[in-house]
Protein backbone atom coordinates (compact mmCIF):
# COMPACT_ATOMS: atom_id res chain seq x y z
CA UNK A 1 0.00 0.00 0.00
CA UNK A 2 1.30 3.36 -0.39
CA UNK A 3 2.77 5.47 2.29
CA UNK A 4 1.25 8.70 3.93
CA UNK A 5 1.86 11.41 1.71
CA UNK A 6 3.71 9.21 -0.68
CA UNK A 7 4.34 10.92 -4.59
CA UNK A 8 5.78 8.47 -6.05
CA UNK A 9 4.81 4.55 -7.61
CA UNK A 10 4.45 2.09 -4.80
CA UNK A 11 7.43 -0.47 -5.10
CA UNK A 12 6.88 -3.32 -8.04
CA UNK A 13 5.06 -6.70 -7.22
CA UNK A 14 5.53 -7.71 -10.30
CA UNK A 15 7.75 -7.82 -13.26
CA UNK A 16 5.28 -5.56 -15.77
CA UNK A 17 5.06 -3.35 -13.01
CA UNK A 18 9.31 -2.96 -12.72
CA UNK A 19 9.53 -2.31 -16.78
CA UNK A 20 6.47 0.01 -16.41
CA UNK A 21 8.81 1.64 -13.21
CA UNK A 22 11.89 1.50 -15.66
CA UNK A 23 9.83 3.18 -18.54
CA UNK A 24 8.33 6.21 -16.06
CA UNK A 25 12.28 6.97 -14.63
CA UNK A 26 13.33 7.12 -18.52
CA UNK A 27 10.81 9.35 -19.73
CA UNK A 28 10.53 11.74 -16.56
CA UNK A 29 14.49 11.78 -16.81
CA UNK A 30 13.96 13.24 -20.28
CA UNK A 31 11.12 15.72 -19.29
CA UNK A 32 13.12 16.97 -16.29
CA UNK A 33 16.18 17.54 -18.30
CA UNK A 34 14.04 19.31 -21.26
CA UNK A 35 12.43 21.64 -18.73
CA UNK A 36 15.50 22.08 -17.08
CA UNK A 37 17.32 23.78 -20.20
CA UNK A 38 13.86 25.45 -21.26
CA UNK A 39 14.35 27.17 -17.58
CA UNK A 40 17.85 28.05 -18.06
CA UNK A 41 17.27 29.47 -21.45
CA UNK A 42 14.20 31.43 -19.92
CA UNK A 43 16.54 32.75 -17.21
CA UNK A 44 19.12 33.27 -19.18
CA UNK A 45 17.25 35.65 -21.93
CA UNK A 46 15.23 37.79 -19.14
CA UNK A 47 18.48 38.43 -17.25
CA UNK A 48 20.82 39.02 -20.31
CA UNK A 49 21.43 42.99 -20.69
CA UNK A 50 22.93 43.03 -24.47
CA UNK A 51 20.42 42.43 -27.38
CA UNK A 52 21.53 40.92 -30.75
CA UNK A 53 19.05 43.08 -33.35
CA UNK A 54 20.63 41.92 -36.19
CA UNK A 55 20.61 37.80 -36.12
CA UNK A 56 17.51 37.03 -38.09
CA UNK A 57 17.57 33.42 -39.13
CA UNK A 58 20.37 30.67 -38.62
CA UNK A 59 19.61 27.20 -40.94
CA UNK A 60 21.94 25.50 -38.32
CA UNK A 61 19.91 25.88 -35.36
CA UNK A 62 16.76 25.37 -36.97
CA UNK A 63 17.95 21.81 -38.29
CA UNK A 64 19.31 21.30 -34.30
CA UNK A 65 16.13 21.84 -32.85
CA UNK A 66 13.71 19.80 -35.15
CA UNK A 67 16.11 16.45 -35.49
CA UNK A 68 16.88 16.12 -32.62
CA UNK A 69 13.16 16.62 -30.26
CA UNK A 70 12.36 14.15 -33.44
CA UNK A 71 15.11 11.82 -31.76
CA UNK A 72 13.87 11.96 -28.63
CA UNK A 73 10.73 11.27 -29.32
CA UNK A 74 11.47 7.97 -31.20
CA UNK A 75 13.61 7.17 -28.31
CA UNK A 76 10.59 7.46 -25.77
CA UNK A 77 8.23 5.54 -28.21
CA UNK A 78 10.05 3.01 -28.62
CA UNK A 79 10.32 1.43 -25.58
CA UNK A 80 6.76 2.41 -24.60
CA UNK A 81 5.54 0.44 -27.09
CA UNK A 82 7.91 -2.56 -26.39
CA UNK A 83 6.37 -2.52 -23.14
CA UNK A 84 2.76 -1.78 -24.42
CA UNK A 85 3.10 -5.27 -26.27
CA UNK A 86 5.04 -7.31 -23.35
CA UNK A 87 1.20 -6.25 -21.57
CA UNK A 88 -0.72 -8.03 -23.99
CA UNK A 89 1.60 -11.40 -24.15
CA UNK A 90 -0.06 -15.01 -22.98
CA UNK A 91 2.05 -16.44 -20.65
CA UNK A 92 0.18 -19.41 -19.97
CA UNK A 93 -1.75 -19.36 -16.36
CA UNK A 94 -1.21 -21.57 -13.85
CA UNK A 95 -4.69 -20.81 -11.97
CA UNK A 96 -8.13 -18.56 -13.64
CA UNK A 97 -9.28 -16.38 -11.28
CA UNK A 98 -13.10 -14.73 -11.82
CA UNK A 99 -13.29 -11.07 -10.14
CA UNK A 100 -16.89 -10.07 -10.47
CA UNK A 101 -17.63 -6.15 -9.23
CA UNK A 102 -20.97 -5.85 -7.26
CA UNK A 103 -22.31 -2.64 -5.90
CA UNK A 104 -20.31 -2.15 -3.42
CA UNK A 105 -17.86 -5.34 -2.93
CA UNK A 106 -15.89 -7.86 -5.22
CA UNK A 107 -16.81 -11.17 -5.73
CA UNK A 108 -14.18 -14.11 -6.46
CA UNK A 109 -14.21 -17.50 -8.78
CA UNK A 110 -11.66 -20.17 -8.42
CA UNK A 111 -13.27 -22.71 -10.51
CA UNK A 112 -10.51 -24.43 -11.85
CA UNK A 113 -10.85 -27.46 -10.23
CA UNK A 114 -13.63 -27.35 -7.25
CA UNK A 115 -16.41 -24.36 -6.87
CA UNK A 116 -14.38 -22.11 -4.80
CA UNK A 117 -16.62 -18.28 -4.44
CA UNK A 118 -16.92 -15.97 -1.67
CA UNK A 119 -17.23 -12.08 -1.65
CA UNK A 120 -14.85 -9.51 -0.59
CA UNK A 121 -16.48 -6.61 1.74
CA UNK A 122 -14.40 -3.82 3.14
CA UNK A 123 -13.92 -3.77 6.90
CA UNK A 124 -15.57 -1.17 8.01
CA UNK A 125 -13.33 1.13 10.15
CA UNK A 126 -15.01 0.70 13.59
CA UNK A 127 -13.77 -3.31 12.96
CA UNK A 128 -10.39 -2.65 12.18
CA UNK A 129 -7.65 -4.34 14.47
CA UNK A 130 -4.71 -2.73 15.79
CA UNK A 131 -2.36 -2.75 12.72
CA UNK A 132 -4.64 -2.71 9.92
CA UNK A 133 -5.45 -0.13 7.36
CA UNK A 134 -8.28 1.80 7.24
CA UNK A 135 -10.63 1.78 4.03
CA UNK A 136 -8.13 -1.35 2.56
CA UNK A 137 -8.82 -4.31 4.21
CA UNK A 138 -11.41 -6.56 3.06
CA UNK A 139 -12.78 -9.56 5.09
CA UNK A 140 -11.79 -12.15 2.78
CA UNK A 141 -8.49 -11.78 0.79
CA UNK A 142 -7.80 -12.64 -3.25
CA UNK A 143 -5.25 -15.73 -2.44
CA UNK A 144 -3.06 -16.48 -5.59
CA UNK A 145 0.16 -18.46 -5.65
CA UNK A 146 3.50 -16.76 -5.46
CA UNK A 147 5.67 -16.95 -9.05
CA UNK A 148 2.78 -18.32 -10.98
CA UNK A 149 1.13 -16.67 -13.80
CA UNK A 150 -2.13 -16.04 -12.57
CA UNK A 151 -5.12 -15.05 -15.42
CA UNK A 152 -7.85 -12.80 -13.73
CA UNK A 153 -11.12 -12.67 -15.81
CA UNK A 154 -13.36 -9.48 -14.64
CA UNK A 155 -16.37 -8.36 -15.00
CA UNK A 156 -19.40 -6.48 -13.08
CA UNK A 157 -22.44 -7.49 -12.22
CA UNK A 158 -24.66 -4.24 -12.49
CA UNK A 159 -22.64 -1.17 -13.27
CA UNK A 160 -19.21 -0.27 -14.29
CA UNK A 161 -16.15 -1.11 -11.73
CA UNK A 162 -12.14 -1.22 -12.14
CA UNK A 163 -10.15 -3.98 -10.49
CA UNK A 164 -6.84 -1.98 -9.59
CA UNK A 165 -3.61 -3.06 -7.60
CA UNK A 166 -1.60 -0.66 -8.09
CA UNK A 167 1.80 -2.58 -6.66
CA UNK A 168 1.23 -5.15 -9.48
CA UNK A 169 0.30 -2.61 -12.38
CA UNK A 170 -2.71 -3.96 -12.86
CA UNK A 171 -6.17 -1.58 -13.95
CA UNK A 172 -8.31 -3.00 -15.66
CA UNK A 173 -12.40 -2.28 -16.38
CA UNK A 174 -15.28 -4.58 -14.88
CA UNK A 175 -18.01 -3.99 -17.72
CA UNK A 176 -21.29 -5.91 -17.19
CA UNK A 177 -22.08 -8.12 -19.93
CA UNK A 178 -18.46 -8.18 -21.11
CA UNK A 179 -15.17 -10.32 -19.76
CA UNK A 180 -11.86 -8.70 -19.46
CA UNK A 181 -8.59 -10.43 -19.25
CA UNK A 182 -5.21 -9.76 -17.35
CA UNK A 183 -2.52 -11.45 -16.73
CA UNK A 184 0.62 -10.86 -13.86
CA UNK A 185 2.87 -12.72 -12.25
CA UNK A 186 3.69 -11.79 -8.49
CA UNK A 187 7.09 -11.87 -7.81
CA UNK A 188 6.64 -11.57 -3.87
CA UNK A 189 5.01 -12.89 -1.50
CA UNK A 190 3.02 -10.48 0.42
CA UNK A 191 -0.70 -8.16 0.99
CA UNK A 192 -1.12 -5.75 -2.28
CA UNK A 193 -3.98 -3.43 -2.06
CA UNK A 194 -6.28 -1.94 -4.58
CA UNK A 195 -9.22 0.26 -4.92
CA UNK A 196 -12.51 0.42 -7.21
CA UNK A 197 -11.12 2.28 -9.91
CA UNK A 198 -14.43 3.45 -12.06
CA UNK A 199 -17.59 5.37 -10.43
CA UNK A 200 -20.17 3.13 -9.62
CA UNK A 201 -22.23 5.01 -6.51
CA UNK A 202 -22.47 6.02 -3.04
CA UNK A 203 -20.03 3.09 -1.64
CA UNK A 204 -17.28 3.66 -4.87
CA UNK A 205 -14.65 5.12 -2.56
CA UNK A 206 -15.48 1.56 0.25
CA UNK A 207 -14.53 -1.33 -2.01
CA UNK A 208 -10.95 -2.58 -2.16
CA UNK A 209 -9.14 -5.43 -3.57
CA UNK A 210 -6.68 -6.94 -1.61
CA UNK A 211 -4.96 -9.82 -3.00
CA UNK A 212 -2.39 -11.94 -0.91
CA UNK A 213 0.42 -13.86 -2.43
CA UNK A 214 1.72 -17.23 -0.98
CA UNK A 215 3.83 -20.16 -1.41
CA UNK A 216 1.78 -23.07 -3.44
CA UNK A 217 1.75 -25.02 -0.37
CA UNK A 218 -0.16 -22.78 1.84
CA UNK A 219 -2.30 -21.53 -1.12
CA UNK A 220 -3.59 -25.02 -1.54
CA UNK A 221 -4.08 -25.29 2.34
CA UNK A 222 -5.78 -21.94 1.78
CA UNK A 223 -8.23 -23.32 -0.56
CA UNK A 224 -8.64 -26.38 0.40
CA UNK A 225 -10.17 -24.43 3.65
CA UNK A 226 -12.32 -22.60 2.13
CA UNK A 227 -14.14 -25.47 -0.07
CA UNK A 228 -14.73 -27.00 3.70
CA UNK A 229 -15.63 -23.88 4.93
CA UNK A 230 -18.51 -23.41 2.03
CA UNK B 1 2.21 23.02 -56.09
CA UNK B 2 4.90 21.20 -55.82
CA UNK B 3 7.60 23.18 -57.99
CA UNK B 4 6.96 25.80 -55.35
CA UNK B 5 7.28 23.86 -52.40
CA UNK B 6 10.33 22.73 -53.82
CA UNK B 7 11.26 25.99 -54.45
CA UNK B 8 10.94 27.66 -51.27
CA UNK B 9 12.96 24.83 -49.84
CA UNK B 10 16.21 25.46 -51.57
CA UNK B 11 15.92 28.82 -50.04
CA UNK B 12 15.28 27.43 -46.57
CA UNK B 13 17.24 24.30 -46.62
CA UNK B 14 16.43 24.34 -42.66
CA UNK B 15 13.12 22.93 -43.42
CA UNK B 16 14.20 19.36 -44.95
CA UNK B 17 14.40 17.72 -41.88
CA UNK B 18 11.01 18.94 -41.03
CA UNK B 19 9.79 17.16 -44.24
CA UNK B 20 11.97 14.05 -43.39
CA UNK B 21 10.27 13.65 -39.71
CA UNK B 22 6.74 14.77 -40.74
CA UNK B 23 6.55 12.86 -44.40
CA UNK B 24 7.68 9.55 -42.06
CA UNK B 25 5.65 9.91 -39.62
CA UNK B 26 2.76 10.47 -42.10
CA UNK B 27 4.11 7.57 -44.00
CA UNK B 28 4.35 5.13 -40.97
CA UNK B 29 1.08 5.75 -39.19
CA UNK B 30 -0.54 5.40 -42.48
CA UNK B 31 1.16 2.53 -43.27
CA UNK B 32 0.06 1.02 -39.77
CA UNK B 33 -3.91 2.17 -40.34
CA UNK B 34 -3.61 0.17 -43.52
CA UNK B 35 -2.11 -3.19 -41.82
CA UNK B 36 -4.83 -2.93 -39.29
CA UNK B 37 -7.46 -2.88 -42.07
CA UNK B 38 -6.46 -5.73 -44.24
CA UNK B 39 -4.73 -7.74 -41.88
CA UNK B 40 -6.06 -7.65 -38.31
CA UNK B 41 -8.68 -10.12 -37.55
CA UNK B 42 -11.42 -8.14 -36.08
CA UNK B 43 -12.03 -6.41 -39.11
CA UNK B 44 -14.84 -7.71 -41.48
CA UNK B 45 -14.74 -6.91 -45.21
CA UNK B 46 -16.76 -9.36 -46.23
CA UNK B 47 -19.92 -10.25 -45.07
CA UNK B 48 -20.96 -12.97 -47.30
CA UNK B 49 -17.47 -15.26 -47.86
CA UNK B 50 -15.65 -14.52 -44.90
CA UNK B 51 -17.98 -13.15 -42.05
CA UNK B 52 -16.21 -13.87 -39.02
CA UNK B 53 -12.74 -13.58 -39.69
CA UNK B 54 -11.74 -13.23 -35.68
CA UNK B 55 -13.34 -17.13 -35.04
CA UNK B 56 -10.34 -18.49 -37.99
CA UNK B 57 -7.15 -17.80 -35.71
CA UNK B 58 -5.01 -20.61 -35.07
CA UNK B 59 -2.40 -21.03 -31.56
CA UNK B 60 0.44 -20.25 -33.97
CA UNK B 61 -1.12 -17.44 -35.48
CA UNK B 62 0.34 -13.92 -34.57
CA UNK B 63 -1.92 -10.62 -35.88
CA UNK B 64 0.61 -8.53 -33.21
CA UNK B 65 2.63 -6.36 -34.54
CA UNK B 66 5.76 -6.98 -32.64
CA UNK B 67 6.39 -10.17 -30.51
CA UNK B 68 8.54 -9.16 -27.39
CA UNK B 69 8.62 -12.93 -25.74
CA UNK B 70 6.68 -15.14 -27.14
CA UNK B 71 7.67 -17.61 -29.89
CA UNK B 72 4.76 -18.27 -31.41
CA UNK B 73 5.52 -21.55 -33.56
CA UNK B 74 5.60 -23.06 -29.95
CA UNK B 75 2.19 -22.65 -28.71
CA UNK B 76 -0.55 -25.12 -28.76
CA UNK B 77 -3.99 -25.30 -28.84
CA UNK B 78 -5.61 -25.71 -25.19
CA UNK B 79 -9.38 -26.05 -25.85
CA UNK B 80 -11.18 -28.93 -27.69
CA UNK B 81 -11.43 -29.21 -31.15
CA UNK B 82 -14.94 -28.64 -32.54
Amino acid sequence: MAHPSQLGFQDAASPLMEELLHFHDHALMIVILISTMVLYIILAMVTAKLTDKLVLDSQEIEIIWTVLPAIILILIALPSLRISYLMDEINDPHLTIKAMGHQWYWSYEYTDYEDLGFDSYMTPTQDLTPGQFRLLEADHRMVTPVESPIRVLISAEDVLHSWAIPALGVKVDAVPGRLNQTTFIISRPGVFFGQCSEICGANHSFMPIVVEAVPLQHFENWSSLMIEEA
Amino acid sequence: MLATVGKQLRSHPALIPLFIFIGGGVVMSMSYLARLAIRNPDVCWDRKNNPEPWNKLGPTDQYKFYAVGIDYKKLKKEGPDF
